[in-house]
Protein backbone atom coordinates (compact mmCIF):
# COMPACT_ATOMS: atom_id res chain seq x y z
CA UNK A 1 0.00 0.00 0.00
CA UNK A 2 1.35 3.56 -0.85
CA UNK A 3 0.75 6.80 -2.97
CA UNK A 4 1.47 7.71 -5.74
CA UNK A 5 1.89 11.17 -7.00
CA UNK A 6 1.86 11.69 -10.80
CA UNK A 7 3.17 14.90 -12.04
CA UNK A 8 3.40 15.69 -15.89
CA UNK A 9 3.31 17.95 -19.09
CA UNK A 10 0.19 18.10 -20.52
CA UNK A 11 -0.53 15.17 -23.37
CA UNK A 12 2.93 13.65 -21.65
CA UNK A 13 0.99 10.49 -20.77
CA UNK A 14 0.27 10.83 -17.60
CA UNK A 15 -3.74 9.73 -17.28
CA UNK A 16 -2.61 6.39 -19.18
CA UNK A 17 0.14 6.08 -16.66
CA UNK A 18 -2.40 6.57 -13.62
CA UNK A 19 -4.77 4.80 -15.24
CA UNK A 20 -2.45 1.80 -15.90
CA UNK A 21 -1.07 2.25 -12.01
CA UNK A 22 -4.80 1.90 -10.45
CA UNK A 23 -5.50 -0.93 -12.38
CA UNK A 24 -2.36 -3.15 -11.56
CA UNK A 25 -2.49 -1.91 -7.82
CA UNK A 26 -6.20 -1.79 -7.25
CA UNK A 27 -5.58 1.83 -6.01
CA UNK A 28 -8.42 4.50 -6.52
CA UNK A 29 -7.07 7.65 -9.10
CA UNK A 30 -7.94 10.96 -8.29
CA UNK A 31 -7.31 13.66 -10.39
CA UNK A 32 -10.14 16.11 -11.05
CA UNK A 33 -12.34 14.71 -8.51
CA UNK A 34 -9.84 17.03 -5.60
CA UNK A 35 -10.88 20.31 -7.04
CA UNK A 36 -14.07 19.27 -7.27
CA UNK A 37 -13.90 18.53 -3.49
CA UNK A 38 -11.93 21.59 -2.94
CA UNK A 39 -14.27 23.76 -4.41
CA UNK A 40 -17.18 22.27 -2.96
CA UNK A 41 -15.32 22.35 0.59
CA UNK A 42 -14.36 26.10 0.03
CA UNK A 43 -18.14 26.82 -1.31
CA UNK A 44 -16.52 28.37 -4.58
CA UNK A 45 -16.80 27.37 -8.63
CA UNK A 46 -14.58 24.82 -9.85
CA UNK A 47 -13.97 26.87 -12.38
CA UNK A 48 -12.71 29.42 -10.34
CA UNK A 49 -10.28 27.11 -8.26
CA UNK A 50 -8.50 25.69 -11.76
CA UNK A 51 -7.83 29.01 -12.63
CA UNK A 52 -6.14 30.08 -9.18
CA UNK A 53 -3.64 26.83 -9.98
CA UNK A 54 -3.37 27.22 -14.01
CA UNK A 55 -2.59 31.02 -13.57
CA UNK A 56 0.38 31.92 -12.78
CA UNK A 57 0.37 34.66 -9.80
CA UNK A 58 2.32 38.23 -11.19
CA UNK A 59 5.37 39.18 -8.85
CA UNK A 60 3.04 42.01 -7.52
CA UNK A 61 0.06 39.06 -6.81
CA UNK A 62 -3.26 41.05 -5.61
CA UNK A 63 -4.94 37.93 -4.74
CA UNK A 64 -1.83 36.24 -3.04
CA UNK A 65 -4.34 35.84 0.39
CA UNK A 66 -7.05 34.32 -1.85
CA UNK A 67 -4.60 32.08 -3.70
CA UNK A 68 -3.52 30.27 -0.31
CA UNK A 69 -7.13 29.76 0.53
CA UNK A 70 -7.32 27.60 -2.78
CA UNK A 71 -4.27 25.70 -2.39
CA UNK A 72 -4.98 25.14 1.38
CA UNK A 73 -8.41 23.93 -0.06
CA UNK A 74 -6.86 21.68 -2.32
CA UNK A 75 -4.41 20.14 -0.06
CA UNK A 76 -7.00 19.37 2.43
CA UNK A 77 -9.04 17.90 -0.01
CA UNK A 78 -6.33 15.66 -1.13
CA UNK A 79 -4.95 14.78 2.58
CA UNK A 80 -8.04 13.20 3.18
CA UNK A 81 -7.84 11.05 0.35
CA UNK A 82 -4.20 10.15 1.10
CA UNK A 83 -5.27 9.22 5.02
CA UNK A 84 -6.41 5.80 3.49
CA UNK A 85 -3.09 4.86 2.58
CA UNK A 86 -4.13 3.74 -1.25
CA UNK A 87 -4.35 6.23 -4.55
CA UNK A 88 -2.62 7.30 -7.11
CA UNK A 89 -2.99 11.02 -7.89
CA UNK A 90 -2.47 12.78 -11.46
CA UNK A 91 -3.75 16.40 -10.30
CA UNK A 92 -2.02 19.34 -9.79
CA UNK A 93 1.39 19.73 -7.82
CA UNK A 94 1.28 16.70 -5.72
CA UNK A 95 4.91 17.07 -5.89
CA UNK A 96 4.71 19.99 -3.43
CA UNK A 97 1.15 19.36 -1.83
CA UNK A 98 2.62 16.22 -0.50
CA UNK A 99 5.84 16.86 0.38
CA UNK A 100 7.84 15.10 3.43
CA UNK A 101 5.19 12.37 3.78
CA UNK A 102 6.13 8.95 4.19
CA UNK A 103 4.95 5.97 1.61
CA UNK A 104 4.17 8.96 -1.17
CA UNK A 105 6.26 8.29 -4.46
CA UNK A 106 6.27 11.49 -6.63
CA UNK A 107 7.49 10.16 -9.98
CA UNK A 108 7.61 13.11 -12.84
CA UNK A 109 6.91 12.22 -16.43
CA UNK A 110 8.54 13.77 -19.45
CA UNK A 111 7.54 13.19 -23.17
CA UNK A 112 9.25 14.78 -26.17
CA UNK A 113 7.75 17.81 -26.81
CA UNK A 114 6.60 17.06 -30.93
CA UNK A 115 5.41 13.75 -29.56
CA UNK A 116 2.80 15.71 -27.32
CA UNK A 117 2.17 18.35 -29.97
CA UNK A 118 0.90 15.60 -32.32
CA UNK A 119 -0.74 13.84 -29.67
CA UNK A 120 -2.98 17.10 -28.38
CA UNK A 121 -3.00 17.96 -32.45
CA UNK A 122 -4.86 14.42 -32.91
CA UNK A 123 -6.98 14.50 -30.35
CA UNK A 124 -8.18 18.09 -30.42
CA UNK A 125 -8.50 18.45 -34.40
CA UNK A 126 -6.41 20.91 -34.13
CA UNK A 127 -3.25 22.29 -36.41
CA UNK A 128 0.75 21.69 -35.13
CA UNK A 129 0.73 25.37 -34.79
CA UNK A 130 -1.75 25.44 -32.57
CA UNK A 131 -1.40 22.77 -30.85
CA UNK A 132 2.67 23.63 -30.29
CA UNK A 133 1.60 26.92 -28.65
CA UNK A 134 -1.21 25.86 -26.23
CA UNK A 135 1.58 23.53 -25.08
CA UNK A 136 4.14 25.92 -24.90
CA UNK A 137 1.97 28.42 -22.94
CA UNK A 138 0.71 25.52 -20.21
CA UNK A 139 4.05 24.65 -19.71
CA UNK A 140 4.88 28.16 -18.86
CA UNK A 141 2.27 28.86 -16.66
CA UNK A 142 2.73 25.76 -14.79
CA UNK A 143 6.68 26.59 -14.48
CA UNK A 144 5.97 29.76 -13.32
CA UNK A 145 2.78 28.74 -11.04
CA UNK A 146 5.83 26.66 -9.24
CA UNK A 147 8.29 28.89 -8.61
CA UNK A 148 5.91 31.45 -7.38
CA UNK A 149 4.38 29.65 -4.96
CA UNK A 150 6.88 27.09 -3.70
CA UNK A 151 10.16 29.13 -5.13
CA UNK A 152 11.15 25.74 -7.05
CA UNK A 153 11.48 24.92 -10.61
CA UNK A 154 8.81 22.28 -11.62
CA UNK A 155 11.69 20.54 -13.56
CA UNK A 156 14.17 20.49 -11.08
CA UNK A 157 14.77 16.32 -10.09
CA UNK A 158 15.29 17.06 -6.91
CA UNK A 159 11.55 18.05 -6.55
CA UNK A 160 10.31 14.25 -7.10
CA UNK A 161 11.81 10.70 -6.62
CA UNK A 162 12.05 9.41 -9.65
CA UNK A 163 11.40 10.90 -13.15
CA UNK A 164 10.45 8.70 -16.03
CA UNK A 165 11.65 9.66 -20.03
CA UNK A 166 8.61 8.42 -22.03
CA UNK A 167 11.13 9.11 -25.34
CA UNK A 168 11.78 5.60 -25.02
CA UNK A 169 9.87 4.04 -22.63
CA UNK A 170 6.50 2.87 -23.18
CA UNK A 171 3.63 3.57 -20.79
CA UNK A 172 3.67 -0.09 -19.54
CA UNK A 173 7.19 -0.03 -18.96
CA UNK A 174 6.94 2.92 -16.86
CA UNK A 175 3.77 0.95 -14.83
CA UNK A 176 5.96 -2.29 -14.23
CA UNK A 177 8.96 -0.37 -12.70
CA UNK A 178 6.87 1.68 -10.57
CA UNK A 179 4.94 -1.15 -9.22
CA UNK A 180 8.10 -2.56 -8.57
CA UNK A 181 9.25 0.44 -6.67
CA UNK A 182 6.20 0.38 -4.63
CA UNK A 183 6.55 -3.49 -3.56
CA UNK A 184 9.74 -2.33 -1.41
CA UNK A 185 9.68 -1.89 2.04
CA UNK A 186 10.23 2.35 2.10
CA UNK A 187 6.54 2.15 0.59
CA UNK A 188 4.80 0.61 2.82
CA UNK A 189 2.14 1.86 4.94
CA UNK A 190 3.45 0.91 8.24
CA UNK A 191 1.44 1.63 11.42
CA UNK A 192 3.83 4.83 11.78
CA UNK A 193 3.51 5.75 8.49
CA UNK A 194 -0.68 6.04 8.68
CA UNK A 195 -0.13 8.21 11.94
CA UNK A 196 1.69 10.44 9.70
CA UNK A 197 -0.78 10.75 6.98
CA UNK A 198 -3.37 11.51 9.87
CA UNK A 199 -1.15 13.69 11.13
CA UNK A 200 -0.95 15.26 7.97
CA UNK A 201 -4.61 15.17 7.56
CA UNK A 202 -5.83 16.94 10.67
CA UNK A 203 -3.24 19.47 10.42
CA UNK A 204 -5.02 20.19 6.55
CA UNK A 205 -8.08 20.38 8.32
CA UNK A 206 -7.33 23.08 10.62
CA UNK A 207 -5.49 24.96 8.15
CA UNK A 208 -8.33 24.92 5.60
CA UNK A 209 -10.34 26.29 9.28
CA UNK A 210 -8.32 29.02 9.71
CA UNK A 211 -7.95 30.17 5.90
CA UNK A 212 -11.88 30.02 5.63
CA UNK A 213 -12.94 31.57 9.00
CA UNK A 214 -13.46 35.65 8.38
CA UNK A 215 -11.26 36.44 11.57
CA UNK A 216 -8.60 34.38 10.96
CA UNK A 217 -8.43 34.13 7.12
CA UNK A 218 -5.69 36.82 5.97
CA UNK A 219 -3.44 35.66 8.49
CA UNK A 220 -0.05 33.52 7.20
CA UNK A 221 -0.71 30.84 9.86
CA UNK A 222 0.63 27.11 9.62
CA UNK A 223 -0.41 23.71 11.59
CA UNK A 224 1.63 20.98 12.34
CA UNK A 225 -0.33 17.97 14.34
CA UNK A 226 0.43 14.82 16.29
CA UNK A 227 -1.49 12.25 17.56
CA UNK A 228 -4.44 15.21 17.98
CA UNK A 229 -2.61 17.67 19.19
CA UNK A 230 -2.13 20.27 16.68
CA UNK A 231 0.58 23.26 17.21
CA UNK A 232 -0.24 26.72 15.34
CA UNK A 233 1.94 28.96 14.30
CA UNK A 234 2.93 32.27 12.22
CA UNK A 235 2.39 36.12 13.19
CA UNK A 236 -0.99 37.45 14.38
CA UNK A 237 -2.11 40.69 15.13
CA UNK A 238 -2.01 42.27 18.62
CA UNK A 239 -5.09 43.51 19.54
CA UNK A 240 -6.44 45.61 22.20
CA UNK A 241 -9.34 43.22 22.62
CA UNK A 242 -6.91 40.32 22.64
CA UNK A 243 -9.21 38.11 21.01
CA UNK A 244 -7.41 37.22 17.64
CA UNK A 245 -5.20 33.84 19.98
CA UNK A 246 -8.49 32.73 21.32
CA UNK A 247 -10.24 33.04 18.07
CA UNK A 248 -7.40 31.21 16.82
CA UNK A 249 -7.44 28.71 19.39
CA UNK A 250 -11.03 28.63 19.06
CA UNK A 251 -11.33 27.70 15.77
CA UNK A 252 -8.69 25.00 15.62
CA UNK A 253 -10.18 23.12 18.69
CA UNK A 254 -13.33 23.22 16.77
CA UNK A 255 -12.12 20.62 13.79
CA UNK A 256 -12.97 17.46 14.20
CA UNK A 257 -9.71 15.15 15.48
CA UNK A 258 -8.27 17.68 17.66
CA UNK A 259 -7.93 17.03 21.07
CA UNK A 260 -5.67 20.15 21.86
CA UNK A 261 -4.30 22.98 20.37
CA UNK A 262 -0.23 24.65 21.32
CA UNK A 263 -0.29 28.28 20.07
CA UNK A 264 3.22 29.35 19.17
CA UNK A 265 2.08 32.90 18.01
CA UNK A 266 4.48 35.87 16.76
CA UNK A 267 2.27 39.07 17.26
CA UNK A 268 2.64 42.46 16.04
CA UNK A 269 1.19 45.69 16.21
CA UNK A 270 -0.98 46.55 13.20
CA UNK A 271 -1.22 49.83 13.81
CA UNK A 272 2.32 50.93 14.58
CA UNK B 1 20.89 -8.59 -22.32
CA UNK B 2 21.05 -4.73 -21.54
CA UNK B 3 23.22 -1.85 -22.02
CA UNK B 4 23.10 0.12 -18.99
CA UNK B 5 24.85 3.47 -17.83
CA UNK B 6 24.79 4.96 -14.55
CA UNK B 7 25.51 9.08 -14.39
CA UNK B 8 25.92 10.61 -10.73
CA UNK B 9 27.82 12.91 -9.11
CA UNK B 10 30.43 12.14 -6.94
CA UNK B 11 29.73 10.14 -4.26
CA UNK B 12 26.57 9.76 -4.67
CA UNK B 13 26.58 5.97 -4.27
CA UNK B 14 26.37 4.96 -8.14
CA UNK B 15 29.14 2.81 -7.71
CA UNK B 16 27.29 0.45 -5.13
CA UNK B 17 23.67 0.98 -7.60
CA UNK B 18 26.02 0.02 -10.51
CA UNK B 19 27.80 -3.34 -8.76
CA UNK B 20 24.46 -4.28 -6.80
CA UNK B 21 22.41 -4.15 -10.77
CA UNK B 22 25.61 -5.89 -12.06
CA UNK B 23 24.97 -8.60 -8.99
CA UNK B 24 21.25 -8.92 -10.00
CA UNK B 25 21.42 -9.01 -13.65
CA UNK B 26 25.06 -11.45 -13.69
CA UNK B 27 26.47 -8.34 -15.75
CA UNK B 28 29.42 -7.61 -15.70
CA UNK B 29 30.31 -3.77 -14.26
CA UNK B 30 32.51 -1.25 -14.84
CA UNK B 31 34.41 2.27 -13.82
CA UNK B 32 37.31 3.63 -14.69
CA UNK B 33 38.86 0.34 -16.40
CA UNK B 34 37.39 1.89 -19.37
CA UNK B 35 39.26 5.14 -18.57
CA UNK B 36 42.63 2.90 -18.41
CA UNK B 37 41.82 1.00 -21.62
CA UNK B 38 41.37 5.07 -23.01
CA UNK B 39 44.48 6.11 -20.99
CA UNK B 40 46.65 2.59 -22.92
CA UNK B 41 45.06 3.56 -26.44
CA UNK B 42 46.79 7.32 -26.06
CA UNK B 43 49.70 6.50 -24.14
CA UNK B 44 48.99 8.50 -21.81
CA UNK B 45 48.43 8.33 -17.85
CA UNK B 46 44.71 7.60 -16.26
CA UNK B 47 44.81 10.77 -14.35
CA UNK B 48 45.13 12.82 -17.61
CA UNK B 49 42.52 10.85 -19.44
CA UNK B 50 40.17 11.89 -16.23
CA UNK B 51 41.48 15.43 -16.41
CA UNK B 52 40.32 15.74 -19.93
CA UNK B 53 36.84 14.09 -19.10
CA UNK B 54 35.85 15.93 -16.47
CA UNK B 55 37.62 19.47 -17.08
CA UNK B 56 35.94 21.82 -19.33
CA UNK B 57 38.14 22.61 -22.38
CA UNK B 58 39.76 25.99 -22.44
CA UNK B 59 40.09 27.88 -26.30
CA UNK B 60 43.15 26.06 -26.89
CA UNK B 61 41.31 22.75 -27.23
CA UNK B 62 39.19 23.92 -29.44
CA UNK B 63 42.21 25.44 -31.59
CA UNK B 64 43.97 21.81 -31.33
CA UNK B 65 41.40 19.41 -31.44
CA UNK B 66 43.30 17.65 -28.52
CA UNK B 67 40.16 16.83 -26.26
CA UNK B 68 38.53 15.25 -29.01
CA UNK B 69 41.24 12.77 -28.71
CA UNK B 70 40.59 11.72 -25.46
CA UNK B 71 36.65 11.64 -25.49
CA UNK B 72 37.03 9.32 -28.97
CA UNK B 73 39.42 7.27 -27.24
CA UNK B 74 36.91 6.79 -24.17
CA UNK B 75 34.25 6.45 -26.62
CA UNK B 76 36.12 3.00 -28.41
CA UNK B 77 37.10 1.70 -25.20
CA UNK B 78 33.30 1.17 -23.62
CA UNK B 79 31.97 0.41 -27.43
CA UNK B 80 34.31 -2.42 -27.07
CA UNK B 81 32.72 -3.79 -24.22
CA UNK B 82 29.54 -3.24 -25.41
CA UNK B 83 29.87 -5.51 -28.01
CA UNK B 84 29.42 -8.25 -25.87
CA UNK B 85 25.62 -6.97 -24.92
CA UNK B 86 25.66 -6.81 -21.70
CA UNK B 87 27.34 -4.26 -19.39
CA UNK B 88 26.68 -1.66 -16.19
CA UNK B 89 28.71 1.43 -16.73
CA UNK B 90 29.06 3.95 -13.90
CA UNK B 91 32.03 5.97 -15.07
CA UNK B 92 32.08 9.01 -16.61
CA UNK B 93 30.06 10.32 -19.28
CA UNK B 94 28.23 7.23 -20.09
CA UNK B 95 24.66 8.62 -21.46
CA UNK B 96 27.10 11.35 -23.97
CA UNK B 97 29.89 8.50 -25.23
CA UNK B 98 26.78 6.17 -26.12
CA UNK B 99 24.15 8.53 -27.41
CA UNK B 100 24.64 6.82 -30.84
CA UNK B 101 24.16 3.31 -29.65
CA UNK B 102 20.67 2.21 -29.81
CA UNK B 103 18.53 1.01 -26.71
CA UNK B 104 20.99 1.66 -24.02
CA UNK B 105 19.25 2.53 -20.91
CA UNK B 106 20.48 5.26 -18.89
CA UNK B 107 19.90 6.61 -15.84
CA UNK B 108 20.88 9.37 -13.72
CA UNK B 109 21.22 9.14 -9.81
CA UNK B 110 20.78 12.19 -7.85
CA UNK B 111 21.35 13.15 -3.91
CA UNK B 112 21.31 16.03 -1.84
CA UNK B 113 24.96 17.60 -1.32
CA UNK B 114 24.32 16.91 2.30
CA UNK B 115 24.19 12.96 1.60
CA UNK B 116 27.36 13.10 -0.30
CA UNK B 117 29.59 14.96 2.24
CA UNK B 118 28.70 12.76 5.19
CA UNK B 119 29.57 9.99 2.35
CA UNK B 120 33.11 11.79 2.02
CA UNK B 121 33.44 12.18 6.07
CA UNK B 122 32.90 8.92 6.31
CA UNK B 123 35.68 7.44 4.05
CA UNK B 124 37.73 10.10 4.86
CA UNK B 125 38.60 11.07 8.19
CA UNK B 126 41.03 13.62 7.74
CA UNK B 127 39.08 16.12 5.69
CA UNK B 128 36.44 18.71 7.32
CA UNK B 129 32.74 19.29 6.18
CA UNK B 130 33.82 22.70 4.68
CA UNK B 131 36.15 20.92 2.21
CA UNK B 132 34.00 18.17 1.97
CA UNK B 133 31.12 19.98 0.35
CA UNK B 134 33.62 22.45 -1.54
CA UNK B 135 35.22 19.25 -3.22
CA UNK B 136 31.64 18.41 -4.34
CA UNK B 137 30.60 21.58 -5.46
CA UNK B 138 33.28 21.77 -7.58
CA UNK B 139 33.43 18.53 -9.25
CA UNK B 140 29.87 19.02 -10.02
CA UNK B 141 30.54 22.34 -11.40
CA UNK B 142 33.63 20.77 -13.84
CA UNK B 143 31.16 18.27 -14.62
CA UNK B 144 28.12 20.38 -15.69
CA UNK B 145 30.26 23.12 -17.51
CA UNK B 146 32.53 19.73 -19.36
CA UNK B 147 28.99 18.40 -20.73
CA UNK B 148 27.50 22.01 -21.63
CA UNK B 149 30.83 22.85 -23.60
CA UNK B 150 31.26 19.37 -25.60
CA UNK B 151 27.74 18.16 -25.98
CA UNK B 152 25.73 21.39 -25.61
CA UNK B 153 23.35 19.93 -23.11
CA UNK B 154 22.85 20.15 -19.31
CA UNK B 155 24.47 17.34 -16.93
CA UNK B 156 20.95 17.34 -15.43
CA UNK B 157 18.05 17.51 -18.20
CA UNK B 158 16.01 14.61 -17.30
CA UNK B 159 15.64 14.09 -21.07
CA UNK B 160 18.54 12.91 -21.35
CA UNK B 161 18.04 9.71 -19.18
CA UNK B 162 15.48 6.81 -19.33
CA UNK B 163 15.45 6.84 -15.69
CA UNK B 164 16.22 10.08 -13.02
CA UNK B 165 16.45 8.49 -9.57
CA UNK B 166 16.64 10.86 -6.51
CA UNK B 167 18.75 8.97 -3.60
CA UNK B 168 17.47 11.45 -1.10
CA UNK B 169 13.74 9.56 -0.97
CA UNK B 170 14.76 6.01 -2.74
CA UNK B 171 17.01 3.27 -0.99
CA UNK B 172 20.19 2.03 -2.97
CA UNK B 173 18.57 -1.32 -3.04
CA UNK B 174 15.31 -0.15 -4.27
CA UNK B 175 16.98 2.18 -6.88
CA UNK B 176 18.46 -1.46 -8.34
CA UNK B 177 14.96 -3.24 -8.30
CA UNK B 178 14.05 -0.39 -10.40
CA UNK B 179 16.53 -0.41 -13.23
CA UNK B 180 16.75 -4.21 -13.39
CA UNK B 181 13.28 -4.03 -13.51
CA UNK B 182 13.07 -1.50 -16.57
CA UNK B 183 16.03 -3.53 -17.93
CA UNK B 184 13.95 -6.38 -18.30
CA UNK B 185 11.49 -4.57 -21.00
CA UNK B 186 11.63 -5.50 -24.41
CA UNK B 187 12.93 -2.29 -25.49
CA UNK B 188 16.11 -2.20 -23.97
CA UNK B 189 16.94 -5.85 -24.88
CA UNK B 190 20.25 -6.38 -27.10
CA UNK B 191 18.62 -8.00 -29.82
CA UNK B 192 21.20 -9.75 -32.67
CA UNK B 193 19.87 -6.73 -34.66
CA UNK B 194 20.80 -3.96 -31.89
CA UNK B 195 24.01 -6.54 -31.87
CA UNK B 196 25.35 -5.61 -35.26
CA UNK B 197 24.64 -1.80 -34.64
CA UNK B 198 27.07 -1.98 -32.14
CA UNK B 199 29.91 -3.74 -33.13
CA UNK B 200 29.17 -1.34 -35.94
CA UNK B 201 29.17 1.55 -33.71
CA UNK B 202 32.32 0.10 -32.18
CA UNK B 203 34.52 -0.26 -35.62
CA UNK B 204 33.57 3.44 -36.18
CA UNK B 205 34.74 4.21 -32.82
CA UNK B 206 38.36 2.51 -33.80
CA UNK B 207 38.18 3.83 -36.96
CA UNK B 208 38.22 7.77 -35.61
CA UNK B 209 40.71 6.80 -33.04
CA UNK B 210 43.14 5.84 -35.51
CA UNK B 211 42.22 8.89 -37.43
CA UNK B 212 42.63 11.17 -34.75
CA UNK B 213 45.08 9.72 -32.75
CA UNK B 214 47.03 7.40 -34.87
CA UNK B 215 50.31 9.39 -35.48
CA UNK B 216 51.04 9.95 -32.02
CA UNK B 217 49.66 6.86 -30.59
CA UNK B 218 51.78 5.50 -28.16
CA UNK B 219 52.91 8.96 -27.24
CA UNK B 220 51.80 10.97 -24.19
CA UNK B 221 49.36 13.69 -25.78
CA UNK B 222 49.35 16.03 -23.00
CA UNK B 223 53.37 16.37 -22.91
CA UNK B 224 52.41 18.66 -26.35
CA UNK B 225 50.44 21.41 -24.49
CA UNK B 226 52.71 21.61 -21.19
CA UNK B 227 49.66 20.00 -18.56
Amino acid sequence: MAIVSVCRGTKSGGQAFAECLADRLGYPVVGREILQAAAFDLGVSEADLTQQFERAPRRWDRQAAARRVYVVGVQAALAEHVATGNLVYHGLAGQVLLRGLPAVLRTRLVAPFAERVRTLAEHDDITQEAAERYIREVDATRTRWVKMMYGEHIDDPALYDVVINLATMSIEAACAITVATLEQPEFTVTDEARGALEDFRLACRVKRALVTAPDTRGLPLEAVAHAGVVEVSGTAPLLSTGETGDRIAEISGAVLGVKQVRLKLQWFDPYP
Amino acid sequence: MAIITISRGTMSGGRAVAQCLADRLGYPCLGREVLQTAARMLGASEETVLHKLQTPPGLWDHVTRERQAYVVAAQAALAAHCTTGSLVYHGLAGQLLLRDVPGVLRVRLIAPVAIRVQAILAQHSRTNHVAAERFIQSVDRQRRRWVRRMYGVEINDTSLYELTINLESITLATACVMIAELARQPHYEVTADTRQRIQAFAADCDRRVTEVIGPRAGQHPASGEGA
